[in-house]
């Protein structure tokens, strides 16, 4: 019965615009895009794997000061290495210009290897390229020693990369279904990592999902960390704010008028 | 005007079919932006190198069995699936991001053991990961793409092996392929193909071997019984692990005897397509 009164209450209203951004018509969007981000990361475990084992963890981040402190760990890699510079601070901003982050990891890739002897890793008959880089006793790693200074603690599994990156690309597939934009970016991916998101994780990769007029992710221009929309915005108000300050009237008793041209009726 | 009867045209047009997956691998959106990556399709009687080299794999992997089968008995029956050959350049890194997960510190470091041990895997390797992540990206895609169109599909390490054997795609050095086809629902899942192939025994055999847990009795005394027939207690049998003299012999024979003569067979045909 109480079912019954719910849906004759079905009914309302909802404004839905990307401006101006965070405000609840924006989040009413943002809404939308949240609920594609929940597909694409179903897809993604149901992307193919070597024997079918369950190997991906995934995370969705939301909301404007958790896509800023996203952006601000991947500025803070950018300086950690200079063939990550210029690009990582491009995609800090499309970090701030998306509506959902998801990140996604492979659980198995760095401590419960495939053991399928494929060789990917390493170019060998075995999985001894593997093991002899890892912690283990008898192939059962042990990854309680965190303290490695690289990105990513390697070496990993590369057939569960492999499965891995099946799984990024159905999610990115599914994203392409829905029309929504999204693009797979390792900064967001180490940068997630790094701040502790998909826990179980070996590799993590972020992918980030925006429903805009303009896809956030293609068509950059140079210094995007320093031009862009955000910042346009900000110096547009700084320089119109100083345009009206050089000039004053009390416009309740006049306000400058342009001449008359010839002809014109007085 | 036209009249397409049967089925001939519609294993036909799996050919055409493979020809759209391609675009959707070489659409597919990459992490690096820099990984080269190439398809081909292959079927009918040229697949006969890639099944002869899969025969002997075979005996020794059951999962290389159940693709060996189904692609050969499609084949035989004149419903050859069409393969797409998918390539990847991932063995070096050009990207200088000294992330790590290849195990080493740098990519200079991880380009020169690579250097000196690509190929040497089944599948291949050594591999960037993150290249590896763009090339499965292109994978997972003509995966979908082959769905979207509703044509049965799997893809396979196996072939990929062979690729790798036969040196297709030469200047790739990661093959996987993506099997298509025929035109009818589980081709590649619940493989009718294998029906005649696996009896009760060798099914039950499979899962005493590869789930073993399922059939553990007590472990407390330190040494598990194992339940593998009704009467599981009488005569009792253990759980043990050794060596397998037979298991590596097999492998040996296969992938050092049984597939080079069959490569050899085949190599220079197959070379001859990519000389320039």
């Amino acid at each position: 019965m109480k079912k019954y009164h719910e849906d004759l209450d079905f009914r309302g209203e909802e404004y839905v615009s990307d401006w101006t951004p965070w405000s609840p018509q924006d989040i009413r969007r943002k809404k939308g895009v949240l609920e594609a981000a929940r597909l694409m990361l179903n897809s993604a475990m149901t992307a193919p794997a070597a024997g079918g084992v369950a190997s991906i963890e995934g995370h969705l981040v939301y909301g404007q000061e958790e896509l800023e402190a996203i952006a601000r760990k991947i500025e803070e890699l950018a300086y950690k290495n200079k063939a990550w510079t210029e690009a990582f601070l491009y995609e800090a901003v499309m970090v701030r210009d998306s509506d959902v982050i998801i990140l996604i990891g492979n659980t198995r890739c760095h401590e419960t290897p495939l053991d399928g002897a494929c060789g990917l890793c390493g170019g060998g008959l075995d999985c001894s390229y593997f093991y002899d880089r890892k912690k283990h006793r008898y192939g059962l790693v042990d990854i309680t020693d965190r303290s490695s200074s690289r990105m990513i603690d390697g070496p990993l599994c590369t057939a569960r990369v492999n499965d891995f990156g099946f799984a990024v690309g159905s999610a990115l597939w599914t994203a392409r279904t829905l029309m929504v934009d999204a693009r797979p970016f390792a900064s967001i991916g180490m940068a997630g990592q790094k701040m502790g998101y998909c826990p179980k994780s070996g590799m993590v990769v972020g992918v980030p999902v925006a429903a805009k007029s303009k896809n956030p992710y293609v068509d950059v221009n140079v210094d995007y960390h320093l031009i862009n929309m955000d910042k346009v915005l900000d110096s547009a108000r700084k320089i119109y704010q100083t345009a009206r300050i050089i000039r004053g009237f009390d416009y309740r008793k006049w306000v400058p008028k342009p001449e008359k041209t010839e002809g014109e009726e007085k | 005007m036209g009249h397409l009867i049967g089925k001939a045209y519609c294993i036909e047009h799996v050919v055409e079919v493979a020809k759209s997956i391609v675009m959707a691998i070489h659409k597919a959106p990459q992490i690096t932006g820099k990984t080269k990556i190439e398809a081909e399709i292959i079927w009918g009687d040229d697949l006969v190198p890639i099944i002869e080299v899969l025969e002997p794999v075979a005996k020794a992997a059951r999962y290389v069995q159940w693709d060996y089968e189904t692609i050969k008995r499609c084949y035989e029956k004149g419903e050859s699936p069409v393969i797409i050959n998918i390539g990847g350049k991932v063995s070096r890194s050009n990207l200088n991001w000294n992330c790590g997960a290849c195990g080493f510190d740098t990519c200079k470091e991880f380009n020169a053991y690579a250097k000196e041990n690509t190929g040497g895997g089944q599948l291949g390797g050594p591999s960037c990961n993150w290249k590896i992540m763009d090339y499965a990206i292109a994978c997972d895609w003509a995966c979908a793409a082959a769905w979207q169109y509703n044509v049965d599909n799997r893809i396979m390490g196996s072939v990929g092996f062979a690729l790798t054997a036969l040196n297709y795609l030469p200047d790739s050095d990661i093959k996987l392929g993506l099997a298509l086809g025929p035109p009818r629902d589980l081709v590649y899942y619940s493989r009718e193909e294998m029906h005649k192939d696996m009896t009760y025994e060798m099914d039950k055999a499979d899962m005493v071997r590869c789930v073993p847990e399922m059939f553990t009795a007590f472990t407390g005394g330190g040494n598990p019984q194992y339940k593998t027939k009704n009467d599981w207690w009488a005569p009792p049998e253990y759980l043990n692990v050794g060596y397998s003299d037979a298991a590596m012999e097999m492998m040996q024979k296969v992938l050092f005897e049984e597939i080079p003569e069959i490569v050899v067979k085949h190599s220079d045909a197959i070379a001859a397509r990519y000389q320039k």
